[in-house]
């Protein structure tokens, strides 16, 4: 699968999402179905954050840039896994941002052939502006001769 | 938050491995707490409609059991960073293991790299990772 790319699209801010203020309860409800029994993740209280994985639970409302290939855009991929990269915590009642762009675009080529990895970053803001998190979701696309 | 200290922690340590067996309804119950409610995490005969063997675990939900079992060993709070690849399904209703050693210590930054990873009771790695904590 060649790669026919515009490059100067990577790292452009593609969405901007702002969810409603958490909850307590949704805090816990994370931690919980995790087998989380740390008092940090599962007591409602002042001292209640979120578990530091909660934040790969956020995605933007337009998951690819419009711009992006359609032959990427519209075919089937993998979740190939994620970074995070843990910021400030989250707390109840923060308004979580997620500022979307495409971080990187590239070809491997392994023992079943050619595939290409899409990146995208979401960078998660809480309603001061402060970084909560980092993540990196990586999709993968087999070659279309696989 | 934190229980470990760094100046206690040598390279080549390994975290006591902990085994359990993932249930359906803690699969069902993170997918609900994470609105990824969708057959493939719910459901054996809607996943096998989509041509999975049955229900599957969320990659997130691997990610944050590693995530969980670093912290306890390294403390809540601890965690910096934790990069992780989906090499294969994690298929609910079987026991799994997770497992990590400690690569790399980082005196200035007083950081520790520990290699995790989750395998099934075959002993296949399906979900294998790098975690970053910050220790005391």
């Amino acid at each position: 699968m060649a790669l026919d790319l515009d490059r100067s699209i990577i790292g452009e801010e593609f969405d901007r999402t702002t969810y409603d203020p958490l909850t307590a309860e949704e805090l816990v409800a994370f931690a919980t179905a995790l087998g989380e029994t740390d008092p940090h993740y599962t007591q409602p209280g002042p001292d209640l954050v979120a578990h530091p994985t909660f934040a790969v639970r956020f995605k933007g409302k337009k998951f690819f840039p419009d711009n992006l290939p359609e032959s990427l855009r519209f075919r089937m991929s993998f979740d190939a896994g994620k970074d995070l990269d843990v910021g400030v915590p989250v707390r109840p009642g923060d308004a979580i941002t997620i500022v979307s762009t495409l971080h990187d675009v590239y070809e491997k080529t392994g023992r079943t052939g050619t595939m290409v990895f899409v990146v995208v970053r979401f960078t998660l803001l809480n309603q001061r502006g402060e970084q909560v998190a980092i993540v990196d979701n990586r999709l993968m696309y087999r070659g279309q001769d696989q | 938050m934190s229980g470990r200290r760094y100046d206690d922690v040598l390279e080549g340590d390994e975290l006591a491995t902990r085994e359990l067996v993932l249930e359906k309804d803690q699969v069902r119950a993170y997918a609900r707490a994470t609105s990824m409610y969708f057959a493939r995490f719910t459901d054996d005969e809607g996943a096998r409609k989509e041509g999975l063997p049955g229900m599957i675990t969320p990659g997130n939900m691997s990610m944050g059991l590693l995530g969980s079992f670093v912290e306890q060993w390294s403390g809540a709070g601890t965690l910096r960073r934790l990069g992780t690849t989906f090499r294969g399904l994690v298929l609910p209703g079987r026991t799994i293991r997770l497992c990590g050693a400690v690569t790399q210590k980082d005196d200035a930054t007083r950081t520790v790299e520990i290699d995790v990873w989750l395998e099934n009771d075959d002993g296949e790695r399906c979900v294998i990772g790098t975690a970053t904590v910050r220790l005391p």
